[in-house]
């Protein structure tokens, strides 16, 4: 089997699944979870062959699909060492993600409709990340956003889901419209959109980077992966099921963002990169402090997501997109750890999602609880784990080019220590605040092994030594640039004693803080107004609400207004009652009358005979 | 005597006229037919005279072309009236009126 035909197995695969299901398996719901977990191991299995089958070489494999006059559409793998990594990743994580779903989603009733929906969204999501032109890209962004909207809004009957599964399309629909314009834009700009193309032109070339078309392309990913201003989206999203929360914030969905940028570094001019590395760095910060104020274990998890998301872009803005791959998948490893753990632990509780009502889940849930552990501390960043191989690099690559930067993510470290240790001494220890947490009993196996598997590569992930050599090459060569520039050494130091004391004053100032198993928040108690701004989360939804309600409203009544005035009653109303008037009065010569016709028969001879005597 | 040319084209503007006024203002769609007869017989009359006085044959050719003509259009007319009238039991043209919408 050549690579290419591995890797159309990868990307059908999932599509066959969803298929399938959608047309057979709606009700048989056994049928479409193995239908749909076998695609997913197929995904895995195939991606690995391809892998192995090509070591370090870049495949690129393309065909004509559409054309529109000198305009030709490709479709293609653009398979090299980035999409490589990518495609483990996601095939992997994604694959656990389908195990953990058959323990987590067993009651549900509408088990088809999930599974297949997963199976589109992996379908999605691999043809992103193998896509070799913009294009193809941005169908398969699409189709992310319409299967993220599926899956958010799984739970039909809820009117929260429905909501939140809207509001992420949307939202997301306004980064796509400047990420439809930059595509034409670079089109215009280059002749082609195809990656490795533009690459070279690139390359050969380097005033051809545009700062409009980056800017543009950039909005795609502020839409897709929750930045400033598009982040609202992404803590609504936590109305879908847990493993899709695991889904959207680790391997897929917000991933696609991220890694949309890294396929296109090379069009990134100065003035851009700068300019995401901050949205990023603000984000970590804004998202950590946000973090604070909420009390859903799931909700907390997604201020995470968009901090760490802010990391990613933040290495990605200071020019080590290897780095904020780095970070993207050692994240997707522990973040999808500590969803998983979430929603044992929620599935243990009888969808409890307070963790104010939980508390004792340590004694009730070991191994859940454990692996959380391993999760949060990944993402801590405490040494040794995969989360501060990346952090630890992203941070010293803030400290080497961009000082207020480097802060600005120690700070966000230190947030997301709290908050996660906040999350932990609440939820975990102290004795059970509910019933249901009093009744929690540790999930099934189905469960557990996805988690200890991830635990395990939270734990491993980062170590990069022991990466294969066809795999992360340009997170090694970043890596290699950081470690060769100047004062690399002290930075390292400083980094490794400001990221150490952020984590560990975190953790210890929050248990101290909030105490083990509290029952209230503390914050709230004593410093309500503080609680309260943090929990405002800076009054973005209300803005957003306001503009929609007050201003877009208005604006789209105006419009209104003018298309059934002017344009429904004047010119389409308009112009037919003109019609109208001229056939009622042709119809009134009409009369049936053979004298009338007579005299309109001299009549007109007059006229014939003036005008050919030249009288008219 | 020779009759002069001016006095057949009197005499066939004066058929004509008289025909046209007739298809104008009778009501009776027989009487509108024999009036339309008379108009094409005024014309016949003035091409003839042409032709007499021009000593040309070409008058008298397109003369026995519209006299054939007549001939059948008049069988057609005749019987189209018939079947009117065994429609409608009347030939009054303001009777016929159901064109009008």
């Amino acid at each position: 089997m050549t690579p290419t035909q591995s890797l159309l197995v990868v990307i059908f695969a999932p599509l066959l699944s969803a298929v399938i299901i959608a047309f057979f398996c709606r009700q048989r719901h056994g049928l479409a979870a193995a239908i749909s977990v076998t695609a997913a191991g197929a995904i895995f299995v195939f991606g690995l062959l391809a892998i192995l089958a090509t070591g370090t070489d870049v495949v690129h494999a393309s065909s004509a699909w559409l054309h529109f006059g000198d305009f030709e559409v490709n479709k293609g793998f653009l398979f090299d060492d980035v999409a490589k990594t990518m495609l483990i990743m996601v095939a992997f994580v994604g694959f656990l993600i389908h195990i953990f779903s058959l323990g987590y989603m067993a009651d549900d009733p509408a088990r088809g409709r999930y599974f297949g929906g997963l199976s589109i969204f992996m379908f999605s999501m691999l043809g992103i990340v193998l896509a070799d032109n913009l294009v193809m890209i941005f169908v398969f962004w699409e189709l992310v956003g319409f299967s993220s909207y599926m899956l958010i809004g799984h739970y039909l009957n809820s009117d929260e889901a429905a909501a939140a599964s809207k509001k992420a399309f949307i939202v997301n629909r306004i980064g796509d419209l400047g990420f439809l314009v930059g595509i034409v834009y670079a089109y215009w700009h280059f002749g082609t959109t195809n990656l490795s193309e533009m690459g070279g032109y690139v390359a050969g070339n380097p005033d051809l980077v545009k700062i409009s078309i980056a800017a543009l392309l950039m909005c795609g990913f502020i839409g897709k992966s929750a930045q400033f201003p598009l982040h609202v989206w992404l803590p609504d999203a936590m109305a879908g099921p847990t493993p899709v929360s695991a889904l959207i914030h680790a391997a897929t969905m917000v991933a696609a963002g991220v890694y949309f940028l890294i396929r296109i570094d090379f069009l990134f001019p100065q003035e851009v990169l700068t300019l995401i590395a901050w949205l990023g760095a603000s984000v970590a910060v804004y998202a950590g402090f946000c973090a604070y104020g909420q009390n859903d274990i799931k909700k907390i998890l997604a201020y995470s997501t968009l901090s760490q998301l802010g990391y990613m872009a933040a290495a990605f803005g200071l020019g080590f997109p290897g780095v904020a791959l780095f970070h993207l998948i050692t994240h997707a490893f522990f973040k999808a750890l500590l969803f998983l753990s979430a929603g044992s632990v929620i599935h243990g509780c009888h969808h409890e999602q307070d963790i104010f009502k939980m508390g004792g889940l340590l004694k009730k849930m070991p191994i859940t609880a454990i692996t959380f552990l391993i999760g949060t501390l990944a993402l801590c960043g405490v040494y040794g784990l995969s989360g501060f191989f990346s952090k630890d690099a992203i941070l010293i690559a803030g400290g080497l080019s961009n000082t207020p930067i480097f802060y600005l993510l120690t700070l966000g470290a230190f947030m997301t220590a709290g908050y996660m240790g906040r999350l932990f001494w609440i939820a975990f220890l102290g004795q059970p605040k509910s019933e249901d947490a009093s009744h929690a009993k540790e999930s099934p196996l189905t469960m557990l092994v996805p988690l200890i598997v991830l635990a395990v590569l939270s734990v491993a992930g980062g170590w990069m030594g022991y990466w294969p050599d066809f795999l992360g090459g340009l997170i090694k060569d970043n890596l290699d640039h950081l470690h060769h520039m100047d004062h690399y050494d002290a930075m390292h130091k400083k980094v490794l004693i400001f990221g150490s004391a952020a984590w560990i004053v975190g953790l210890v100032v929050s248990f101290f803080f909030y105490g083990a198993g509290a029952k209230e928040d503390r914050l709230e108690k004593k410093a309500a107004p503080i609680y309260g701004f943090l929990r405002s989360r800076l009054w973005f939804d209300e803005v957003y609400n306001f503009y929609v309600e007050k201003i877009q409203q208005r604006f789209a009544l105006l419009l209104n207004f003018i298309d059934v005035f002017v344009i429904k009653g004047i010119f389409v109303r308009g112009s037919a009652g003109i019609v109208g008037l001229v056939g009622m009065c042709s119809r009134s010569l009409h009369d049936g009358n053979l004298h009338t016709y007579v005299y309109w028969f001299l009549a007109g001879l007059i006229l014939l005979w003036a005008v050919a005597s030249g009288l008219l | 005597m020779t009759v002069g040319l001016n006095a057949f084209i009197l005499l066939a503007g004066l058929l004509f006229a008289i025909g046209m006024f007739g298809v104008i203002l009778r009501k009776n769609t027989l009487v509108i037919y024999m009036s339309l007869e008379l108009m094409l017989n005024g014309v016949i009359l003035a091409l003839v005279a042409f032709s007499r006085y021009n000593g040309t044959m070409d008058g008298n050719l397109f003369v026995f072309f519209i006299i054939t003509v007549a001939a059948a259009e008049v069988a057609l007319g005749l019987a189209i009236i018939v079947a009117l009238f065994r429609l409608r039991q009347s030939v009054m043209v303001d009777q016929l009126t159901s064109l009008s919408r």
